[in-house]
C-alpha cells in the first residue's frame, strides 16, 4: 500500500509537468560533469590492474515554470568502471543527491519543496524524501518545518517505520542578534532513533565583535550532546577568531541505526571532548595575508591532550590566482598522535597568451608521522592540473595527474580527464 | 493511524499558519539570488566590497569567506542557510555534505587548490590520528550509514 501511495505521489508529480501550463517561458539549465580517472590497483583476481571510473554528476534545474516561482531541480550522479575490474563492490554505483518540485513564493520568502532534499539548518544536517515548508513570520521571526523519511536510511533494512521531522524557528533583529530554536526527531522501523533540540545564537556586540553559539541537546538521554561558541573580532588589522567546543560522545554520536558502527561503538566510551582554540589573520599589503591556528584538545578519560599548531602564508593575485603555503603540527601526548604538515598550493589564471591554456593548479602536501603507518614514516602528494573552456565558456576541459607515496601505496600514479558542460536556454 | 492522521493535520494547520504569517510582512526582504558574476562583472568572496559589516537586514561580515571559511561556514550556514542559497546551490555544499558520495571533495574539484578542500593529499594515512584526536569533525560527514560507506571497507 506503502510503495503504491508512493509511486502515486511521484507519477503525480511528474503530471504537475506535463500538464496544459501558462505558455510563460521556463529557463532550463544543465550541468554535466563527467570525470574520467585512472589508477592501479590490487584486486582480489589481478595485481596492479587498471582501474578507469568514469563518474557522471548531472544536475539540472528548471526555474519560472508555467506559473512565476516554480521550480524543478535534481542533482545526481553515476559511476561505471571502465576495465571492468572487480576493484568496486559494485562496477555501476550512483545515487540522486537531490530531486524536489520547488514553490518560491515573493511574499515573506516562502518556500516549499517537495522531494528529495537536504536540510542544512539548526540541529538538522540531513538529506530526506519528503516536504519542507518555510517562510518569513513578520519582521523578526522566521520558520521552517520538514517531515519525510531519512535518505540515509533507504538501504537499511527497508524504509517502512521510517521517518523524520523537525523544524526550526528562530527572532532576529537584523544587525542585532539571531537565536534559533530547533528540533528532530528520526524514527527507525517505528521506534525512536533519534530527538535533538538545540539552540543557536549570533550576537553582533558592539566594537564590530560578533559571537556565534550552537548547543545541542539529546532528549532521550536527557543531556547536553555538544556546544560551540566563537567570537569573531577585528584588533587593529588583525582578525581574531577564538573558539569553545565541547561533546560528550555518549550524547552527541546517536547510538540508533541512523548512526554509522563505527560512531555507535564511540558513544560508548564515556568520553568528553574540550577544544579551545584561535584563527588569527593579518593582511601583509594589498595581496598578501598570514594566517595562524592553534587549537588545544582535552579529554575528561583515557587521552590526555593534543595540539595543533599551524601557519599559512597567502599570495592572491588578480582573479582567483594564489600561491600559498602552510605548516601545520599536530602534537599528542603519544608519538601514534603526532605529525607534522606542509602543504604547498599554486592556482594561476592569468596566463595571458603565452600559454594556450586557461589555468594551471599545483599542489603539493609533505606529512611526517611521529610513528611510522605500515613501517613508512611519511607521505608525499603532488598533483598538477591544467584546463581550458571552448565553446564561449560553455564546455571546460580539466587534465590532472597525481603521485603520491604513502604508507599505502609505494609510487602510486593517477590521472583525472574532466569535462564540465553548462547549457542554459528558455523555453 | 491516529498519530498518522494527527501529523497531517497538525502540518496542514502549520502550511495555513505560515502562508498566514507570510501574507503579513515582507520579512527581511532579502533577494532569493545574489546578482551573478556577470552582474557584477567580478568574482568575489569578500562580502564587504559592496556591504557594510552590519545592517539591518544582515550582518554582511558574517559571511566573508576567509581563508578559515571551511572552519567557520558551520554556525552561519545552520542559522542563515537562505543567504548561502542567495549564491551557492545545493550541488555545490553535496561536494562535502551529502548521503552518498564516492569522491572526495578535495578528488573530485581536483584542480581548484585555493579552495583547501578537506582530506587533500594521502588522508588515508592522517586520518587515522585526527580521526583519534577529533572524532566529530569526521561525524559531521560521515555520520550516517550510507556517508559512511567509504569507512566500512576498515571499520566495520
Amino acid at each position: 500500500m506503502k510503495k503504491c501511495l508512493g509511486r502515486m505521489f511521484w507519477v503525480g508529480v511528474v503530471l504537475m509537468f506535463c500538464g496544459p501550463l501558462n505558455a510563460a517561458a521556463a529557463d532550463l539549465n544543465i550541468q554535466s560533469d563527467t570525470l574520467l580517472r585512472g589508477f592501479e590497483r590490487d584486486t582480489a583476481s589481478e595485481t596492479d590492474a587498471m582501474v578507469m571510473p568514469v563518474y557522471e554528476y548531472l544536475q539540472f534545474d528548471m526555474e519560472d515554470i508555467g506559473t512565476s516561482g516554480l521550480s524543478l531541480h535534481f542533482y545526481g550522479w553515476g559511476r561505471a568502471d571502465l576495465a571492468d575490474t572487480d576493484y568496486y563492490d559494485r562496477n555501476t554505483d550512483g545515487e540522486l543527491l537531490y530531486g524536489y518540485v520547488e514553490y518560491s513564493g515573493k511574499q515573506a520568502r516562502f518556500n516549499a519543496r517537495l522531494g528529495r532534499q537536504y536540510v542544512f539548518e539548526g540541529v538538522s544536517n540531513e538529506s530526506l524524501d519528503g516536504l519542507r515548508l518555510s517562510s518569513d513570520l513578520g519582521r523578526y521571526f522566521s520558520g521552517s518545518v520538514y517531515a519525510g523519511q531519512q535518505v540515509a536510511m533507504s538501504r537499511e533494512n527497508s524504509r517502512s517505520g521510517d521517518s523524520i521531522y523537525g523544524g526550526r524557528l528562530a527572532n532576529h533583529l537584523g544587525g542585532v542578534y539571531d537565536l534559533g530554536l530547533s528540533y528532530k526527531k528520526i524514527r527507525n522501523d517505528s521506534s525512536d532513533a533519534e530527538e535533538v533540540s538545540g539552540i543557536d545564537l549570533a550576537a553582533y556586540l558592539p566594537y564590530n565583535i560578533n559571537l556565534h553559539g550552537f548547543s545541542s541537546y539529546n532528549m532521550v538521554s536527557d543531556e547536553w550532546a555538544e556546544h560551540s561558541y566563537e567570537l569573531s573580532a577585528s584588533i587593529a588589522m588583525v582578525s581574531i577568531r577564538p573558539y569553545f567546543q565541547q561533546f560528550q560522545y555518549n550524547d552527541y554520536f546517536g547510538t540508533g541505526d541512523n548512526s554509522s558502527r563505527l560512531f555507535r561503538a564511540l558513544a560508548a566510551s564515556g568520553q568528553e571532548l574540550t577544544i579551545v582554540g584561535t584563527d588569527l589573520s593579518l593582511p601583509v599589503g594589498d595581496s598578501l595575508l598570514l594566517v595562524g591556528k592553534a587549537k588545544n584538545y582535552d579529554y575528561k578519560r583515557l587521552y590526555d591532550t593534543a595540539q595543533y599548531l599551524a601557519a599559512q602564508l597567502i599570495f592572491s593575485g588578480e582573479g582567483m590566482s594564489q600561491l600559498g603555503g602552510e605548516f601545520g603540527t599536530m602534537l599528542g601526548d603519544t608519538a601514534q598522535n603526532e605529525y607534522y604538515l606542509l602543504r604547498l598550493f599554486t592556482y594561476c589564471d592569468q596566463l595571458g597568451e603565452s600559454l594556450p591554456l586557461d589555468f594551471i593548479s599545483g599542489d603539493l602536501v609533505y606529512v611526517g608521522y611521529d610513528q611510522p603507518i605500515n613501517g613508512e614514516d611519511s607521505s608525499l602528494f603532488l598533483s598538477l592540473g591544467t584546463g581550458k573552456k571552448f565553446m564561449d565558456d560553455a564546455l571546460e576541459l580539466k587534465l590532472s595527474a597525481d603521485y603520491s607515496s604513502d604508507p599505502y601505496f609505494d609510487k602510486d600514479l593517477r590521472g583525472m580527464l574532466t569535462a564540465s558542460y553548462n547549457f542554459s536556454t528558455s523555453l | 493511524m491516529r498519530t498518522k492522521l494527527k501529523i497531517i493535520f497538525g502540518l496542514s494547520f502549520l502550511l495555513l499558519g505560515l502562508v498566514a504569517c507570510a501574507a503579513l510582512d515582507n520579512g527581511r526582504d532579502l533577494p532569493l539570488r545574489h546578482y551573478s558574476v556577470a552582474d557584477m562583472g567580478q568574482t568575489t568572496t569578500n562580502c564587504l566590497e559592496c556591504h557594510e559589516a552590519r545592517d539591518e537586514k544582515l550582518a554582511f561580515g558574517d559571511f566573508v569567506h576567509t581563508p578559515t571559511w571551511l572552519q567557520s561556514h558551520r554556525q552561519r550556514a545552520y542559522q542563515n542557510e537562505a543567504v548561502c542559497s542567495m549564491c551557492h546551490q545545493t550541488s555545490f555544499c553535496n561536494d562535502c555534505h551529502a548521503t552518498g558520495n564516492e569522491l572526495k571533495p578535495s578528488l573530485k574539484n581536483q584542480t581548484e587548490t585555493y579552495k583547501q578542500m578537506q582530506h587533500r593529499g594521502d588522508y588515508l594515512s592522517r586520518h587515522q590520528i585526527d580521526g583519534r584526536v577529533d572524532p566529530t569533525s569526521c561525524f559531521r560527514c560521515h555520520g550516517n550509514p550510507k556517508s559512511a560507506k567509504t569507512c566500512v571497507t576498515c571499520h566495520g
